[in-house]
């Protein structure tokens, strides 16, 4: 832990705010409340969870950077952090966290879980303390499917809470950075690893796992804040007297190393006390002739009562998935008119199966769905009512969609589109409320898989469960594709020379996001025209977000390519094997 | 590399040098002649792709194949380094293979679209000798990875080597939970 001394400005800061307090309206060092986090939008220069807010839009209200001002946004500070070194089958770290910023104070990750806090107050960024978790690298890093990731913290009472990739959660004094307490929730002998950014629930931290290539039973877990104790730990994949175990038809306990891991953070709905959470691919990835059956709750999105984790609905995208398109990423919570005067209550997702797809959160309810990549080759399309691609065939057990492209036992190697990155990953989508639009970064891609059969003998932990692995031998591409959530319908795709591996921010009138060439990009938020582009010489792996403090707006983004591109599907960008490692943090300013 | 416990990877090795401490025991450590070998393999990345224990195995990145089940000699093991291996993931390690010198009698031109990826860092001969003989020594003919073997690889400071130990490990609690609640 490195204690940093107090800069005279941060010392200053503190005054000001200090007499701001006795005035009443200025919030300094005030704990963070379960009322703050619920609205969290009201506070427009601040960005306290993960997602934003708990719908998960990704959408600030501040708009003095807008599409007249964009173009004269430049660099304001720049900050070099750590934990770019690698472990396990590592060769370095990399930065995918989105900042998190409180009354002017930021707290970053890096790769390793070490987190930063860092005064942004002036002009300039100044560093507070570091708070390093000494994360076990080998132990940690031989079963990081995906690269030596920490996607950022959560705030809580005067605590910021985060996780390592070796499995824990810690909470560290915000004032001082020393750890106030930890707690080891994933276990790594299990293959278990934890990237993603903690989800503050009233007084709980709610964890997702990693570790589906590893032939992990996936989970979400709650932690209580105050006791540190578990609060309730839901498998995403059903033990035998549970309802859905019917859907793994094997006689080889197939559902024990199932995956269903959770990785990215969810969103939750406190009109209902729902958590929704998305639920990765089954294992063996590829081979779903050693797993007959839909599998659930793999590929699904999962609703959760907040106070029990019990499972209230789930949807699910791809049943007896022989692709690695897992349904991991964030359900993003919306309400827009209806038929006859109602709202619908939706929750949006863009799969990796390159489908975006509105459920009712309400219900679990199919809505709509659409591709959102160019290109789709291993279904013809969706049913219309059910949502499920038009080949299921719930009496079999082993799906085989479009067999011509499907990987499966008698056709092992074939070339699907997407491919197994999906048509989008973790990097968050983002929803501009007033135009009810919806932002994708999109991988536009196809790639080839490998089958390779899986048989129970070749099931050891610590050691990939895939039953096949992707090759490279086509260019993947790119864009941001907006959809417009009244008509589920795409409204305007803008195309990029590179997959969006960053994720994406919207404002009133822009529209945020990186490429891992090395630029930050500002698009029109309704045509999409790009505005305003800044090479930052660095992969872009990472979310923007933006903030305000001493009344003005920044944007800020991390940079540092790693993640599972640079190591496994770098032969389909060649033009990026030239970036190289790194770990910045950029702040723009008008 | 810092070993303060003995093990039966090099209990022989060990005991052969009069053991008589720590201290001792780390020297001897140090005398290993693949030591070298070991660093190149783990500077080199190979373990990034057949993993520490050499086994290899699929996932993400296609099966780099086990390096404890291999046949090959030193000098095919030398070539395969050298020149990587044409259609697959296996990497050239050599500056100026398939360009100032020819490998499996092919130009880069020759080898078209079959041209081995290149490695992240080149190795020198003399490099490329040593991590074959670690291979040989410490990887060739082994049987399942065990816990010395472990140990010996990343030393005493990361619990990489757990499941390794006969006797289990320090449980997480989400072993006490997976029982209680699935
Ligand atoms: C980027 C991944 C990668 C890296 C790094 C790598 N290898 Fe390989 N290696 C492979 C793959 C894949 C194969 C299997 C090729 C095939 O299918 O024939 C392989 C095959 C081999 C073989 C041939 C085994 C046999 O029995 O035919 C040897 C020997 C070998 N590697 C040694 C090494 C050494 C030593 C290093 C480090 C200097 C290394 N490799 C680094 C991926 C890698």
């Amino acid at each position: 832990m490195t204690r940093l001394h107090w800069s005279k400005t941060h010392m200053l800061a503190a005054l000001v705010a200090a007499a701001g307090t006795i005035g009443g309206s200025f919030a300094y060092a005030e704990d963070i409340s379960p009322d703050r986090l619920l609205n969290a939008d009201k506070e427009a220069g601040n960005w306290l969870h993960h997602h934003k807010n708990y719908s998960a839009t990704r959408f600030s209200s501040l708009k003095d950077i807008n599409k007249d001002t964009v173009k004269n946004l430049k660099v304001a500070w720049t900050m070099h952090l750590g934990g770019v070194e690698g472990g396990g089958i590592w060769s370095h770290g990399g930065l995918e966290g989105t900042p998190i910023v409180e009354n002017g104070f930021m707290y970053v990750t890096d790769g390793w879980g070490s987190v930063y806090k860092i005064d942004a107050h002036g002009g300039k960024g100044v560093l507070l303390w570091k708070m390093d978790p000494k994360t076990d690298h080998d132990w940690a890093g031989a079963v990081a499917c995906c690269g030596v990731d920490n996607r950022g913290v959560a705030l809580w009472g005067n605590l910021v809470v985060s996780h390592t990739l070796d499995g824990r959660l810690i909470a560290t004094n915000k004032e001082t950075g020393q750890v106030a307490w930890q707690r080891q929730v994933a276990d790594p002998d299990k293959g278990e690893v934890i990237t993603g950014a903690p989800l503050i629930v009233k007084d709980m931290a709610i964890t997702g796992v990693a570790g589906a290539e590893y032939g992990i039973r996936g989970w979400i877990a709650a932690t209580d804040l105050k006791s540190q104790k578990e609060v309730w730990r839901t498998h995403t994949i059903p033990a035998k007297d549970e309802p859905g175990h019917e859907t793994w038809k094997d006689d080889k306990n197939a559902k024990a190393s199932g995956g269903g891991s959770t990785w990215v953070t969810g969103s939750y709905d406190p009109a209902t006390n729902t958590i929704v959470w998305g639920v990765g691919n089954p294992g063996p990835d590829w081979d779903n002739e050693y797993r007959p059956g839909d599998n659930l709750y793999t590929d699904s999105s999962l609703a959760l009562d907040a106070d029990t984790g019990k499972i209230k609905w789930h949807y699910q995208h791809t049943p007896n998935d022989p692709y690695d398109y897992d349904s991991v990423a964030e359900n993003v919570l919306v309400d827009v008119p209806g038929p006859n005067n109602t709202t619908l209550k939706l929750a949006l997702e863009a799969d990796r199966n390159g489908f975006a797809y509105a459920i009712d959160r309400t219900s679990g309810k199919f809505i709509w769905g659409l591709p959102f990549v160019k290109k789709v080759t291993w279904t013809k399309g969706l049913d219309p009512e059910s949502g499920k691609p038009v080949e299921y065939d719930p009496k079999q057990g082993v799906q085989k969609y479009n067999a011509s492209v499907t990987p499966s036992r008698t056709n092992k190697v074939t070339d699907i589109c997407p491919g197994n990155m999906g048509g989008k990953n973790w990097p968050p989508t983002a929803y501009n409320p007033d135009l009810k639009l919806w932002y994708i970064p999109v991988i536009e891609s196809c790639n080839r898989i490998t089958l390779e059969e899986s048989d129970p003998a070749k099931l050891k932990p610590r050691e990939f469960w895939t039953g096949g692995g992707p090759s490279q031998p086509f260019k993947i591409t790119g864009s941001v594709t907006a959809i417009d959530v009244t008509t589920g319908k795409v409204a305007g795709k803008a195309e990029t020379d590179f997959p969006n591996l960053g994720g994406i921010l919207a404002t009133p009138d822009l529209v945020f996001s990186g490429q891992p060439s090395g630029e930050v990009i500002a698009y029109d938020a309704k045509s999409l025209a790009k505005l305003w582009e800044f090479n930052t010489g660095g992969g872009v792996n990472a979310p923007p977000m933006t903030f305000s403090v001493d009344g003005k707006q920044y944007v800020a983004i991390l940079v540092g390519l790693g993640g599972a591109w640079d190591k496994w599907f770098i032969d389909a960008t060649p033009e990026l094997k030239r970036m190289q490692p790194g770990s910045m943090l950029y702040v723009f300013a008008l | 590399m810092k070993r303060t416990r003995l093990n039966g990877a090099w209990l022989g090795l060990a005991l052969a040098m009069a053991w008589s401490g720590a201290g001792q025991a780390q020297s001897a450590a140090a005398s290993d002649p693949t030591d070298a070998g070991k660093a190149v393999f783990k500077r080199g990345n190979c373990v990034g792709c057949h993993k520490w224990h050499g086994n290899g195995g699929g996932g993400y990145g296609g099966d780099a194949l086990s390096l404890r089940k291999t046949e090959l000699s030193r000098e095919q093991i030398i070539e395969t380094v050298t020149c990587g291996r044409p259609g697959t993931g296996m990497p050239f390690f050599v500056r100026g293979s398939y360009d100032t010198t020819k490998c499996h009698g092919m130009s880069r031109q020759d080898a078209g679209d079959q041209m081995p990826p290149e490695a992240n860092v080149f190795l020198r001969p003399n490099e490329i000798e040593a991590v074959a003989d670690y291979v040989l020594a410490h990887i060739k003919g082994k049987g399942e990875p065990s816990y010395a073997e472990c140990t010996a690889f990343f030393g005493d400071g990361s619990r990489v080597c757990n499941i390794y130990k006969e006797a289990g490990h320090a449980a997480a609690p989400s072993d006490n939970n997976d029982k209680a609640k699935p």
